[in-house]
């Protein structure tokens, strides 16, 4: 019976059959996506409600274990009543701009540097990778070594006849320090991205500005950058995300310290929450840098939607 | 039916069964890489896990007592399972709130002894505390206690010290080692006229170690976190202050670990070090003559410092608690656990016929740690005993970095401290 049904299948419909397949082949596939919904769901989406869930409880040392009392916002009033957290605000948006400028502007003078061909920039990119796969707990290591009052950046400003510097103890240094080894540790991937970007772009047209009679910076100027214009809107929508997550190195190369001066939103959360088992407030102000990233995320998810839909 | 058709309308249940599969084969293997699990195998032999976070020497030390104990004992197997440190608390918490708790576990006791022992974590001991044949050969304070049940043992401790290079003390004309805060200064200051040696290398990071290191200022005076205000907390933030300020203590103190602490001291440029005695095991290797004497006494006070060191506890799901107290016992709790600790790592056994022994009060560098064990502080049971500790390590790393005066720093800390204990319920 179906052979039958088959054989009397029209010619026309038959030729219609690859489009029909092509509708079904655009169907969501549910079951392929099954995978990747449970791995977010268990390993994002979780965790998140029970980051919520905390920042709205009271748990603290003795009842983390157990049950957790509903207080309603009481932690937020909190926590955002403590001058040490809008001080961390402060420097978390200060190492935001660090980042910003260093990934904007640093990273897109590596980019046109990197973007000719040549033995060279093949192995400054090795380089650049190399640093970017580095560990942060290991590179920060590092670099707390060489910026020690005795270490060798000192030892080497020492040749020149100039004083040792306090990087990481005195107070007002000790945010730039960090920040600029942060900085370090992300530059390559900036680089890259904008580099991406600059190889992407057309010869012709630049061959088109030069006709013109543009020069080198009038043709970056006025040509590239407009160009680029989506990734380097992209580039710091991930910067500030960056910034708002950068835990390791602060961790590695001052806890924090000294006194409170390197007390970014992360490490204050971290010290809340897994020194003090202060869960509750370390969830807070989890969710307190989370609601700020939100504002920044959001222009980076629509302009994500604007290149799908085009 | 054309045979790939049937495949194609079969594939979404066989990519469900094929992502379960994947799925139950990664858990699998997490559980496999985490360890093996407890339990006894077909041959008898019963496996224990043991969280712990030792290093060098005291994992050495751990190793071989752990060796000892399974050649002893061949059908217990004791899996030792490497923890980080700073870590162990956490991670305790997360795998008892899923049963995954361990059967013996160390801890840094004095900071998260109220969270794990009220997130039963560990395992009320009180039965087999009291029942061990040579408790009475331990103090009292080697039994730590929730609500009168013990779930902690400190058998060995490590406390702070001071150690000195006797080959600078000699050059600048130091003839005797000071025992008071007034004699420490008016030494610092005599190093610091010479001009080619620095004076004191001590650990000042924004946490606990910070505020271990200055704590034995105040402890000397019967001021603990419970009573933690007057003038001798002012006079003690004006003294750290005025020894950053006439550069007694470089700047980097605000951001050194005791370990960085010790690095310092052992390049010979410090006249004094102050530091723990897990350090003695290291001090042999040291390129100077050093010697050791017990934390500086505060004016009219007595030297008196904070006991510390890791507690041994069983854990509270454990199956096999009888094999566990067993290990304890032989390990933790024998004269030669205690005798082969202070020979290996150089802790400080408070087990009485080891710790009044030749090996240890007659030996001139641990007698001062020996001293000090005899006569220590008690912490307080307050559950944000860790909170108040990072109050004040964050108040006196501003001091010493510069970032508070002396005033702000005491006040800080004063505040940070009884917000704190009020968070932990005002006790101690």
């Amino acid at each position: 019976m179906s052979a039958a049904t088959t054989d009397r299948t029209p010619v026309s419909e038959a030729v219609r059959a690859p489009g029909t397949a092509t509708r079904q082949l655009s169907r969501p596939p549910v079951a392929y996506l099954l995978p990747a919904v449970i791995l977010l769901a268990a390993f994002a989406a979780w965790p998140l409600v029970v980051l919520i869930r905390m920042s709205v409880s009271d748990v603290g040392p003795t009842n983390v274990v157990g049950d957790w009392a509903f207080v309603g916002l009481t932690n937020f009033a909190e926590v955002l009543s403590d001058p040490e957290t809008w001080q961390a605000m402060g420097r978390t948006l200060l190492l935001c701009l660090l980042l910003l400028a260093s990934n904007l502007i640093i990273g897109f003078l590596a980019a046109t540097v990197l973007s000719a061909s040549g033995r060279i920039t093949t192995v400054v990119l090795s380089v650049m990778v190399f640093i970017w796969a580095l560990p942060p707990l290991v590179s920060g290591s590092v670099w707390r070594f060489l910026l020690d009052d005795s270490g060798t950046l000192n030892a080497l400003l020492g040749l020149v006849g100039l004083g040792p510097v306090n990087w990481l103890s005195d107070p007002d240094l000790a945010l730039w320090s960090v920040g600029g080894v942060v900085a370090w540790a992300a530059l390559p991937f900036s680089a890259l991205i904008l580099r991406g970007g600059l190889l992407a772009i057309d010869e012709q047209v630049i061959e088109a500005a030069a006709i013109d009679g543009a020069g080198f910076w009038r043709t970056r100027w006025s040509i590239i950058l407009p160009l680029m214009r989506p990734t380097l809107w992209i580039l710091s929508i991930l910067t500030v995300l960056y910034a708002f997550k950068a835990f390791d190195f602060f961790y590695v190369m001052t806890a924090g310290g000294p006194g409170t001066s390197t007390n970014t939103l992360p490490v204050l959360s971290y010290y809340a929450a897994f020194t003090n088992f202060n869960l509750s407030t370390g969830a807070t102000i989890a969710v307190v840098s989370m609601l700020v990233v939100v504002l920044f995320a959001i222009p980076y998810v629509r302009s994500v939607q604007q290149e799908v839909d085009q | 039916m054309d045979p790939r058709v049937r495949s194609r309308g079969r594939s979404p249940g066989r990519s469900v069964l094929i992502a379960l599969a994947a799925l139950l084969a990664l858990a699998l293997a997490g559980c496999t890489l985490q360890s093996t699990p407890s339990g006894t195998d077909a041959d008898g032999v019963t496996t224990l896990r043991f969280w712990q976070y030792y290093q060098g020497q005291q994992k050495q030390w751990l190793v071989e007592q752990t060796e000892r104990f399974e050649r002893e004992n061949p059908k217990i197997n004791i899996e030792l399972i490497d923890v980080v440190g700073d870590q162990q608390g956490q991670k305790l918490l997360a795998a008892v709130s899923i049963g995954n708790g361990p059967d013996l576990l160390i801890n840094n006791i004095v900071v998260d002894f109220p969270t794990l022992s009220g997130a039963g974590v560990m395992r009320d001991i009180t039965p087999e505390w009291e029942s061990f044949a040579d408790r009475e050969l331990f103090p009292p304070e080697t039994a730590w206690r929730n609500e009168g049940r013990v779930y902690n043992l400190l058998p060995y401790t490590n406390l702070l010290g001071m150690y000195y290079n006797a080959d600078i003390l000699r050059e600048v004309g130091i003839t005797e080692v000071p025992t008071t805060i007034s004699e420490l200064e008016a030494a610092m200051e005599q190093v610091s006229a010479d001009g080619r040696y620095q004076a004191l290398a001590m650990s000042g990071a924004p946490d606990v170690s910070g505020a271990w290191l200055f704590f034995p200022q105040l402890l000397g005076l019967d001021i603990d976190y419970c009573s933690f205000s007057g003038p001798e907390v002012d006079q003690a933030f004006q003294r750290i202050d005025r020894w950053s300020d006439r550069g007694w203590l470089p700047q980097a103190t605000a951001t050194w670990s005791q370990t960085d602490a010790w690095q310092q001291f052992s390049t010979g440029r410090y006249a004094f070090g102050l530091n723990g005695n897990w350090n003695l095991g290291n001090a042999g290797d040291l390129t100077f003559t050093y010697g050791t004497a017990q934390y500086p006494a505060p004016d009219g006070g007595v030297s008196r410092v904070f006991p510390g060191g890791e507690g041994i506890a069983i854990g509270a799901q454990t199956q096999f608690p009888d094999l566990a107290w067993k290990y304890v016992e032989s390990v933790f709790l024998s004269a030669e656990g205690a005798r082969t600790i202070n020979a290996t790592a150089g802790s400080i056994p408070v087990r009485a016929d080891v710790a009044g022994s030749d090996a240890l009060a007659g030996n001139t560098e641990v007698a001062p740690f020996v001293r000090a064990a005899q006569a220590s502080a008690t912490w307080p049971t307050n559950s944000a005993t860790a909170d108040m500790q990072r109050a004040l390590g964050e108040a006196v790393s501003g001091v010493y970095s510069g970032q508070l005066d002396a005033g702000q720093g005491a006040r800080s800390a004063i505040d940070g401290i009884a917000a704190a204990r009020a968070e932990g319920g005002g006790g101690c």
